[in-house]
């Protein structure tokens, strides 16, 4: 036990350093920078001194900050004292944290540190329960079993339960390196690299004399085209190799771990990061297949989990198989998730709501590209070259669309750009309904949808333009 | 499956269409506004007919269609195992909330619903709200009784 008051890593101080100069980054440039005309004596120096003096500050709360931060264990509770100004003290029951997230950064390795992450049923929005920012990865170990002791003592205490087996941890599933990198090459990631490109260089077209160049990229174009297409072709490769890179480096020793009642996944080649589920917290499996990877027969598998907060779009720490074969994913599941049949066949919707599927893609660009035809008379009439492909869009959409009931479970797929396939069981799924606008009325159609709890908000499941009979049945299924 | 039986407050009808009445009353405002900008700087007159047009169909749909549609609309029903509930404007929406699910029910009741004796229940699951508006104010308590009472008797984990 460790009832003693402990301190993190001193570390923490610099992590703490870095975290505020991270935020406080902009408003130092700008007072570095905008020192208006420049001054002389005093006002000359004045931008350097208050920068100086505002790192000076950020250095000392950092300090400060690790400082005056102790957690200790005591009384089944985990307790945190931190604060500068005021003192702020956040006791949480063992019994009531859900997980422990581990992650290593650049600065923790050297040292042998972790970054712990406590995660509660109630931390919702942004921020973890409780975040202990660098400590020895045995205390951690330690602080894990204690937490582990102290929640099996309590449920021992309820009713007798055996002790649950210590650390059987077994591998579920690896990936590849060359998984990971046909993952970054089929997602869109490149796309993303992309256009940080784009705004990157449309920052600097304000400090370059774009009249003087135009006329000479005019020349230039004259007998340049294909030298701009090659051009573009290496920005792209470059961008893809980044995106590939950049996923090497976060999904590198991507490994999923049974370990008792949770699940473990650990990822992570310069920043190693661990991520707790407990199975009794998950509410679904979500299979995804994007345009590029269903042809190739991959998908995303991910956990629909009730615990754990949502960490800045860091979405992935519940995609338990990234990327697998369509094929594998039933083997691998049924290892961990027994209880779910993802092997079933799906009703389709019928025939007649072929066209609303081609609707629901079509109006809206095909308004958007009416008007550019309008406003950009000849050349705009380009636009209507997407019509085409959004009609096939369409009609892969009705293809795509699903559902199936088994026993408790039911599977909803439903796709508008990539593929996502829901199985849920009746007891995790929170509310159920059904809608019918006045058109599908009349062909007799309406849409399914139900609602999962998510951390801390909720996931739809739908799937769209049934035949009446088929929603009924899905919801009478719900109701018995 | 029949639609759920019980309605709401004939006299939400009447607190819509006050809604209505105000909400039309703000564009007339803006609608004055631009009228006089117009005299003062000459400008073109057909922005003026676009607003009043504008504020025509607003009158109609905010204080005589939407109303009725979405009155007629709205049904609900408590059963023992289940809160079944319709609404929905164009669209007909249903939802089944399981009682298991239910975490806790709240009334609620604004100025203008406490002069119309009428308040908005929402219901709320782990993930979800579901909010019937207008409900007479004794049907309202009654229900947030019954449900949570009804609620209170299943246990189970999220």
């Amino acid at each position: 036990m460790m009832s003693e008051p402990k301190r993190l890593h001193p570390i923490s101080a610099v992590l703490n350093f870095a975290k505020g100069l991270k935020e406080a980054i902009l408003p130092i440039v700008a007072i570095f920078f905008f020192n208006g005309n420049g001054g002389d004596g005093f006002l000359a120096w004045l931008p350097l001194i208050l920068s100086g003096a505002f790192l000076l500050i950020i250095l000392l709360a950092g300090f400060l900050k690790w400082l005056r931060f102790s957690y200790w264990i005591d009384e089944g509770e985990l307790r945190i004292e931190h604060g500068l100004l005021f003192r702020k003290k956040r006791y949480i029951p063992l019994e009531r944290i859900q997980s422990l997230d581990f992650s290593e950064g650049i600065l923790h390795r050297p040292f042998q540190l972790v970054k712990v992450s406590i995660e509660t049923a109630a931390s919702s929005g942004l921020e973890a329960e409780a975040v202990l920012t660098a400590i020895k990865r045995v205390d951690a170990k330690e602080l894990e079993k204690t937490i582990y002791e102290g929640k099996s003592e309590q449920s021992s205490f309820e009713n007798d339960a055996e002790m649950p087996e210590e650390n059987d941890r077994s591998l579920v599933y690896q990936m590849s390196t060359k998984d990971i990198i046909l993952m970054a090459v089929t997602s869109g990631g490149a796309g993303v690299v992309i256009s940080g490109v784009a705004v990157f260089l449309s920052q600097f077209t304000e400090f370059l004399p774009i009249e003087a160049i135009y006329e000479e990229v005019v020349d230039w174009l004259q007998f340049g085209i294909f030298i701009v297409g090659i051009l573009a072709a290496f920005v792209l490769v470059i961008a893809y190799g980044v995106a590939v890179i950049l996923t090497v480096l976060r999904f590198g020793n991507f490994s999923v771990f049974h370990d008792g009642d949770d699940l473990v996944i650990t990822r992570g080649l310069l920043e190693k990061k661990q991520v707790t589920i407990p199975l009794n917290r998950i509410q679904g499996i979500r299979i995804d297949e994007n345009l590029i990877r269903q042809p190739l027969g991959y998908a995303t598998v991910s956990i629909i989990s009730a615990g754990g907060s949502i960490k800045g779009g860091d979405e992935q720490q519940f995609k338990v198989l990234p990327f697998i074969k369509r094929k594998q994913i039933e083997t691998v599941l049924t290892g961990i998730l027994p209880q779910y049949a993802l092997d079933v066949s799906p009703e389709r919707p019928p025939k007649r709501s072929k066209l609303r599927y081609v609707i629901r893609c079509l109006w809206l660009p095909l308004l958007v590209s009416i008007a550019v035809s309008v406003f950009f008379w000849p050349l705009g009439l380009l636009s209507l070259l997407i019509i085409p492909a959004l009609i096939g869009l369409g009609l892969l959409n009705y293809r795509d669309a699903g559902w199936n009931i088994r026993e408790k479970q039911l599977m909803l797929s439903n796709r508008f750009i990539t593929k996502q396939t829901y199985f849920v069981k009746k007891h995790r799924i929170q509310s159920c309904g059904y809608s019918m606008s006045i058109p599908e009325q009349r062909s007799r159609l309406s849409s399914i949808e139900v609602m999962v709890k998510t951390g801390a908000g909720k996931t739809r499941a739908r799937c769209l333009y049934l035949d009446e009979n088929d929603t009924k049945t899905i919801m009478k299924w719900f109701q018995t | 499956m029949n639609a759920p039986r019980k309605q709401i407050s004939k006299r939400a009808l009447s607190l819509w269409r006050v809604h209505g009445g105000i909400s039309t009353g703000i564009s007339v405002l803006v609608a004055i506004a631009v009228i006089i900008l117009t005299n003062l700087f000459s400008w073109p007159i057909w922005p003026s007919l676009v607003i009043g047009a504008v504020i025509l169909l607003e009158m109609i749909f905010s204080i005589w269609l939407i109303p009725s549609i979405r009155w007629e609309r709205i049904r609900y029903e408590v059963r023992e195992q289940e809160i079944d509930y319709q609404y929905g404007l164009f669209i007909v929406k249903r939802t089944l909330i399981p009682m298991v699910r239910v975490q806790h029910v709240d009334t609620e009741q604004g100025p203008l619903l406490r002069k119309y004796r009428l308040a908005t229940i929402s219901i709320s699951t782990a993930a979800t709200v579901h909010k019937i508006p207008a409900l007479d104010e004794t049907e309202a308590e009654n229900l947030r009784h019954s449900i949570s009472s009804l609620a209170r008797v299943a246990e189970d984990d999220v």
